[in-house]
């Protein structure tokens, strides 16, 4: 049983990074979109 | 402190600095893919993993790679040590290592931490040792070295996110610079009698009469790639204080040497791979400078000795017959010099073996220890790990030159911008949090302080160097604290894989970020990455993100023992 559980743990801890991966991915695409956004605005008078 | 003791502190320094051009030109030839003598080793694996040696990883595969790789491997551990009496080579006839350490083991070696909670002579079979520990020597290495080489490929690729092939990196890793350079250091050792056989358990009569029994096994080739992979988990509970795995002055300081070894080449390989080799020596100079100031100060810390001893009377005087200062917790053979700089070396990077008992040093000298792993071992560091972690300070470093004159920070013609600040903060937050919120619990619950030896200060201490050492995938031990329990087996194990892979994670994307863009020519406004302004910048910034992360805690613990100590109070 306490097998189970170490083994179950340490297969949800690396499908969480696994999930880490797939955020930092859409926040580095989410960044890219607000600074292009900001960097037209930027010079606008 | 003596003479004798600040030259072997010297000569050690330009030997480190020696090795850093050679062997870094031979690592960017080998990251390159332009060394090539063993291609017919390396396209038979290629063909059996299903590779493609050819394909350029976008950074999320490269990570996705990385990460199953790590988590079978991790498994497969796990399952060896929890059925290795019923495999072979295990002529002491070993039970089954327990579910909670067996994780923690696991964890342990998969991460490079190498944190021990047993006794490897009287836990680990010889089949467990050698191809399962053995194996995470050499992989978790080479797992460190292509995450950096990802993240310098960033700096110099405008190739949409792409920084390299994983599983490239990984066996050109393992091939080309690990197994060459720990035969060289294993055959070494054997010379220096170091022990390397199969054989079981010996026992002896001693002198006086009693039984001793001296535990044998294949010694010198784990102990090589111990040191050349940072790794530190020691073939016998007593580390390289033991005479078997550390047996003379000279393969003390070899060892050392090799810590230091590809960790400094690194940073060379830096500076020719985004080529500007200023910028890689300012990097190593920041980097030295901090290992000179830790040494330094460990140095005089322990030949200062326990200000208790001598207010009682006792001789801590350095003299012809007497090595003075604090010889507690030290093996004789190498005396305070050596054991201060071995500890300096092995928490400036993330190696973890020892010489010498850290728990058993003065206050101060314990103190350095410990923030030179909290400080992230970004001080020449962990093969690889090093590397990657100062680069993320040079953004930091570069981001706040940047806010400092009003311009977008750039570093190496790529722009600093929100995302690629926010990737770096995560890496430094997360690193954090686990050493801090892990520290907080255990000294709030039960199980965490039923591990406690000692009280007061020292105590805390115990439990902050624990969580920093597993976090930081350092593995060495302050001792004192009864790790091999239910709870802090989980939690310490818990704790390296978030310090490996939650900081491995946004570390790529960062690589990614900067991969996407294209380099732009650098003008008046660009702050200058070579030099001595950046070199003292970015230890300012190293030191200071640390100070404000770490001295709250720092100062529950080692600062004040220190002045309580000075008062006449012992913990």
């Amino acid at each position: 049983m306490i097998d189970l559980a170490y083994v179950l743990g340490t297969a949800a801890f690396f499908a969480l990074m696994l999930a880490y991966v797939r955020a930092c991915d859409s926040l580095g695409r989410a960044g890219t979109t607000a600074g292009a956004a900001a960097a037209t605005s930027e010079h606008v008078p | 402190m003596t003479a004798n003791g600040w030259l072997q502190i010297l000569v050690f320094s330009a030997c480190v600095l020696a090795v850093a051009k050679p062997l870094g030109v031979y690592l960017v030839r080998v990251y390159d893919g332009s060394l090539g003598g063993l291609r017919a080793v390396e396209r038979p694996i290629y063909r059996l993993c299903g590779v493609d040696p050819a394909e350029d990883q976008h950074w999320t595969r490269y990570a996705t790679s990385m990460l199953l790789f790590s988590g079978v491997s991790m498994l497969l551990t796990y399952l060896v040590l929890r059925v290795q009496h019923h495999l072979p080579l295990n002529p002491g006839h070993l039970a089954a290592v327990p579910a909670r350490q067996a994780f923690e083991t696991a964890a342990s070696f998969t991460t490079n931490t190498d944190w021990q909670s047993y006794a490897g002579e009287s836990t680990m079979s010889y089949l467990a040792q050698a191809t399962q520990l053995a194996f995470h020597n050499f992989a978790s290495a080479a797992v460190g070295m292509a995450v950096a080489m990802g993240l310098v490929r960033g700096l110099t690729h405008r190739s949409h996110g792409r920084i390299g092939n994983f599983w490239v990196d990984l066996v050109r890793g393992t091939l080309y610079v690990l197994l060459p350079l720990s035969l060289v250091l294993a055959l070494f050792l054997v010379q220096q009698g170091a022990i390397q056989n199969l054989a079981p358990d010996v026992h002896v009569t001693t002198l006086e009469g009693a039984s001793q029994t001296l535990a044998m096994g294949p010694v010198a080739s784990q102990e090589a790639i111990k040191q050349i992979g940072t790794n530190g988990g020691g073939f016998f509970n007593a580390n390289a204080a033991h005479p078997f795995e550390n047996p003379t002055p000279w393969t003390n300081f070899w060892s050392m040497l090799a810590i230091f070894l590809i960790p400094s080449a690194m940073v060379y390989a830096l500076g020719r791979m985004v080529g500007d080799t200023r910028h890689g020596w300012s990097v190593w100079a920041a980097m030295f400078a901090l290992f000179l100031a830790g040494a330094s100060t460990v140095y005089w810390a322990e030949a200062r000795g326990n200000p208790i001893h001598a207010a009682r009377g006792v001789d801590v005087a350095t003299t012809d017959t007497s090595p003075g200062g604090n010889m507690e917790g030290k093996e004789v053979r190498f005396g305070v010099a050596a054991s201060a700089l071995y500890a300096v070396v092995t928490t400036d990077a993330s190696c973890g073996a020892v010489n010498a008992m850290h728990d058993s040093f003065t206050a101060l000298g314990g103190l350095v220890p410990m923030l030179n792993i909290q400080l992230g071992e970004v001080v020449f560091g962990g093969v690889g790990a090093g590397l990657y972690g100062m680069l993320v300070f040079v953004v930091l470093t570069v981001f706040i030159a940047g806010l400092m004159v009003g311009r977008t920070p750039e570093y190496l013609g790529k722009k600093i911008r929100a995302r690629e600040v926010q990737m770096a903060m995560l890496y430094v937050l997360a690193a954090a949090a686990s050493i801090l919120v892990f520290s907080a619990v255990s000294v709030l619950v039960r199980p965490g302080l039923a591990g406690l030896n000692n009280a007061g200060p020292h105590g805390l201490s115990e439990i902050l160097y624990a969580f920093s050492s597993t976090t930081g995938n350092n593995g060495s031990a302050f001792a004192g604290l009864t790790g091999s329990t239910y709870y802090y087996n989980t939690t310490l194990g818990a704790s390296m894989l978030v310090g490996r892979f939650a900081l491995m994670v946004p570390l790529l994307a960062l690589a990614g970020c900067l991969a996407e863009q294209r380099a732009v020519p650098e003008s008046a406004g660009t702050f200058p990455v070579s030099g001595p302004l950046f070199t003292g910048l970015l230890v300012g910034v190293v030191l200071i993100v640390g100070a404000l992360t770490f001295f709250p805690a720092l100062a529950l613990g080692p600062v004040v023992e220190h002045f309580l100590t000075g008062a006449g109070a012992l913990f």
